[in-house]
């Protein structure tokens, strides 16, 4: 019966969230896939978004499906989290500023051995929401002006499939088969002496990315860990209506026209990272990751594709052995994170810095916590039609431990 | 494992290998279940946008591969077409006057009705004794303003009005009068007045009719010759208004509750009743105006046959139209299918044409209408049917009110994004026109002169505005 009950949570929620596919409103939205979405488990963006070499022990982590491989036996975990964006956009000439709540992910993982476990990940991947309005264009010649509004939603989503298995006691190993899939539309209303026209294009994107992940225990307090994202290929496909409205009548000139368009491609990734725990307390976690974005070729309209890099450094403080209180279980983090971003424009790079702290608040004597992380960070610069996007974010990630008991054994 | 019992447990067996199998039962409190249900569900339906205003940071990246273009460039011809007959019966109104048109050349309407009373009888005593005490007086034609009038009104207009010697009777196979209708008249006038039109001031005008006149008619009643609409429709088949003076300079508009009112008194003893009989226009359709036009010596003299159409570009860069002679501008866009080379995928999404009067062709005597019909037609100028707004009311070229200095933007303006983008992409190699007309076209002699794409001072300009996607 139960079981039947948690089948329906997890329905309701993949139903709801890939209905909801949210929002980030950031003009970058508007290349490629969209923005890239970073929803990270557990306390993950607490440290800066590191953690390639952290264990799935506590809480899932989402960056290394090796990670699964030291999974407590008999431990269930579920990761929920959602996020609160306040954000401003500015260039040369103008600041404006939005808000949004949005979903962020849904995850459970359990052990199938005590060298293996499994999870399975819904989390968006990209947004493409973006809204310009009243923007105003001059017609072709002519001294007149058009009115140009655009609103652009949905992105992509990610459902995750991971397993970790631990080939020796020092050595982990794991796979991640991410299903990238969803559409974008861009709905356009192009406001002409007194006519609208409406140009409205959905394109529906579907693809498959491994994900490989390995971790390697040094010793007790220090581990290694990387990853490959392997080189993928998102099928595109586009239907495009066209309807103009003037004084007189409603036209369709063009109804749910399928035409071809550019299939994405993702770039080869590489990742690598540490994890060493000082004095017994005080974790510290530094990532590198590399994504080969030149060797897709792509471009977009206004800029280019580049190689990007991204580092992440993390520390958490715990009092170890000592709960006495409750404040002394509680866990504390921060962490820094730059990414040079993959977008060249005008020679200039997009690039994303941010810093964070977080608290980790346990629920019952389980590892079930409560994530609570503060970030703040800056993408891009004001300069020659740039724009600067500053934002200061709230992550709230539920993790939910379920202690599994082995009842009996049987042949 | 007590406890297990006292929670809701879950039981799974999983079987890594095929001969072992674990038996799991897992420990998630229910009040944990409702916790995360309560959590994720909030998460998702918090999902929100809070944006208002306006957004144009960014717009620099926005790809706009729409272009948006502004054609004035496209071919517009203007020629003035004219119908050869317009029915001018049934518009309830009597229009009589001439003026001599500076530009149109001498424009006169007579108008022609039957009229008929609703009992003929003038007195309702059987004896016929009685009779000897009827006595006729006068005879007169009321006839009452209707507001409408053209040209100068402070000129003298003289009127006559004509005994029919023919039965208002339509054409066989017809139902209706004409324009160029006319009936035979006696040449000898029944009455006459020379008056100042006050159209709007006086509500009526009376035109004293000839005694003789009005002393027979009395006498075919009072001796019961004429007893019914037949009887008196054979001896009094109808009258025509004229203009008589050739230097009048106005035409003007009377209702049909007109009529020619018969005055006679009834002695008995020493009193003496006064009593009239009304003869009035009770069927609209035996009522109608004979409009013409002498072109001589005008730009328009040579209008060609109804079916074809007098390019501006041959009466000096303008066109032409008048109400009542049935003068109308056709205008032509003979290029229209050329747009078609812009792009693979484009649209017309909206054009306004504006069609200019000519400076100085129009005055306080001669004003310029508030309004153009419009209509759409074939190449041989039958009309095809009208152009409509969205909420299915009819598109009207409409008069700007902009009144500059030197009444360069006064013009009309008409949209006709629709019309042209069904043109453009028309499989059918025959083009449409439209045709402007004014919008009293069979009761009135208003007219407007319009300029082509080539008058120095009055062009028609067309915008097209145009996408591609």
């Amino acid at each position: 019966m139960k079981s039947k009950i948690i089948s329906t949570v997890l329905f309701v929620f993949v139903t709801l969230s890939s209905q909801s596919q949210s929002i980030s409103s950031s003009p970058y939205s508007l290349y490629g896939l969209g923005s890239l979405y970073d929803s990270d488990f557990g306390s993950i963006p607490a440290i800066g978004s590191s953690g390639i070499a952290l264990p799935s022990d506590q809480f899932i982590n989402n960056l290394n499906p090796a990670s699964l491989a030291f999974m407590y036996k008999n431990h269930f975990l579920f990761d929920v989290g959602g996020k609160s964006i306040f954000s401003t956009y500015e260039d040369n000439s103008k600041k404006e500023s939005r808000n949004n709540f949005q979903f962020s992910h849904l995850a459970l993982a359990f052990p199938i051995t005590s060298k293996s476990a499994f999870s399975l990940a819904l989390k968006p991947y990209s947004s493409s929401s973006f809204k310009i309005s009243n923007l105003i264009l001059p017609i072709q010649d002519s001294r007149e002006n058009y009115n140009l509004d655009v609103t652009g939603s949905g992105g992509l989503n990610d459902f995750d499939v991971s397993y970790g298995y631990r080939v020796s006691n020092k050595l982990a190993l794991g796979l991640t088969t991410a299903f990238l899939f969803g559409n974008t539309t861009d709905d356009r209303n192009y406001t002409i002496s007194s006519s609208i026209t409406n140009i409205y294009k959905k394109t529906s994107y579907s693809g498959i990315r491994p994900i490989l992940g390995a971790q390697f225990k040094v010793d007790s307090t220090f581990t290694l860990g990387m990853k490959i994202k392997s080189p993928a290929k998102i099928r595109a496909s586009k239907i495009q209506s066209v309807v103009s409205t003037n004084i007189a009548t409603t036209i369709t000139i063009e109804s749910e026209l399928e035409s071809d368009v550019d299939d994405y491609y993702m770039p080869l990734e590489v990742g690598v990272g540490l994890s060493k725990v000082f004095k017994n307390n005080l974790n510290l976690t530094l990532d590198y990751e590399k994504a080969l974005w030149n060797s897709t070729n792509q471009s977009d309209l206004y800029g280019t594709y580049v190689n990007q890099d991204k580092f992440a450094l993390g520390f958490s403080y715990k009092k170890r052995k000592s709960y006495k209180s409750y404040f002394d279980r509680i866990q504390y983090a921060a962490g820094v994170n730059y990414d040079t971003g993959f977008l060249e424009i005008d020679n200039q790079r997009i690039n994303n810095s941010s810093v964070s702290f977080g608290v980790s608040l346990p629920i019952e004597n389980t590892f079930s916590a409560l994530n609570v992380t503060y970030s703040y960070g800056q993408k891009g610069k004001i300069s020659n039609g740039l724009i600067k996007e500053n934002y200061h974010k709230i992550s709230l990630n539920l993790c939910l431990d379920g202690i599994w008991f082995v009842k009996r054994k049987f042949e | 494992m007590l406890f297990i019992d006292e929670i809701f447990g879950v039981v799974y067996v999983i079987m890594p290998f095929k001969k072992e199998a674990y038996i799991f039962v897992q420990k998630l409190f229910m009040n944990k279940l409702v916790l995360l249900l309560f959590f994720g569900l909030s998460l998702i339906s918090c999902n929100s946008d809070v944006d208002a205003g306006e957004f144009v940071v960014g717009s620099d990246y926005l790809s706009v591969n729409n272009k948006v273009i502004l054609i004035d460039t496209l071919t517009v011809e203007v020629g003035t077409i004219n119908f050869d007959s317009l029915v001018t019966s049934s518009q309830s109104r009597i229009l009589v006057g001439n003026y001599d048109d500076p530009v149109f050349g001498k424009v006169k309407s007579d108008s022609y009705f039957q009229v008929a009373a609703t009992s003929y009888p003038i007195y309702n005593e059987n004896s016929d004794t009685d009779a000897t005490n009827y006595v006729f007086d006068s005879i007169a034609m009321i006839l009452k303003y209707d507001n409408y009038f053209y040209g100068d009104t402070t000129k003298v207009q003289s009127l006559s009005i004509h005994r029919l010697t023919q039965k208002v009777k339509p054409n066989t196979d017809d139902d209706s009068f004409y324009n160029n209708s006319a009936l035979t008249y006696d040449a000898k006038s029944l009455g006459n007045i020379s008056f100042k039109p006050q159209p709007l001031g006086k509500d009526s005008i009376n035109i004293k009719l000839d005694n003789d006149f009005g002393s027979e008619l009395f006498l075919k009643l009072k001796k019961r010759e004429v007893t019914n609409f037949d009887e008196f429709t054979a001896y009094l088949k109808g009258f025509v208004l004229k203009s008589t003076s050739e230097n009048s300079s106005s035409v003007i508009g009377f209702n049909t509750s007109s009529v020619v009112r018969l005055y006679y008194s009834k002695y008995l003893g020493d009193s003496e009743t006064s009593l009239v009989k009304n003869f009035t226009i009770q069927d609209v359709a035996k009522q109608f105006n004979n409009i013409t036009l002498d072109r001589t010596g005008t730009l328009i003299q040579n209008l060609p046959v109804s079916t074809t159409v007098l390019s501006g570009s041959q009466t000096d860069n303008k066109a032409f139209i008048q109400s009542g002679t049935g003068m109308a501008v056709r205008i032509d866009f003979p290029n229209i299918k050329q747009l078609k080379y812009i792009a693979e995928k484009g649209a017309i999404v909206d054009a306004q044409l504006m069609i200019k009067p000519i400076n100085n062709s129009y005055s306080d005597a001669y004003p310029l209408p508030d309004s153009l019909q419009v209509y759409v037609s074939d190449k041989l100028n039958r009309l095809k049917g009208s152009l409509y707004n969205s909420d299915g009311t009819v598109l009207h070229a409409i008069l700007n009110n902009a009144n500059d200095e030197f009444n360069e933007n006064v013009g009309y303006s008409i949209s006709i994004g629709s019309f042209l983008q069904s043109e453009l992409v028309k499989q059918l190699d025959s083009r449409s026109s439209l045709i402007l007309t004014l919008p009293s076209i069979s009761k009135a002699v208003d007219r407007v002169v319009l300029g082509n794409q080539k008058n120095a001072t009055n062009k028609v300009e067309l915008k097209i505005y145009y996408i591609t996607y």
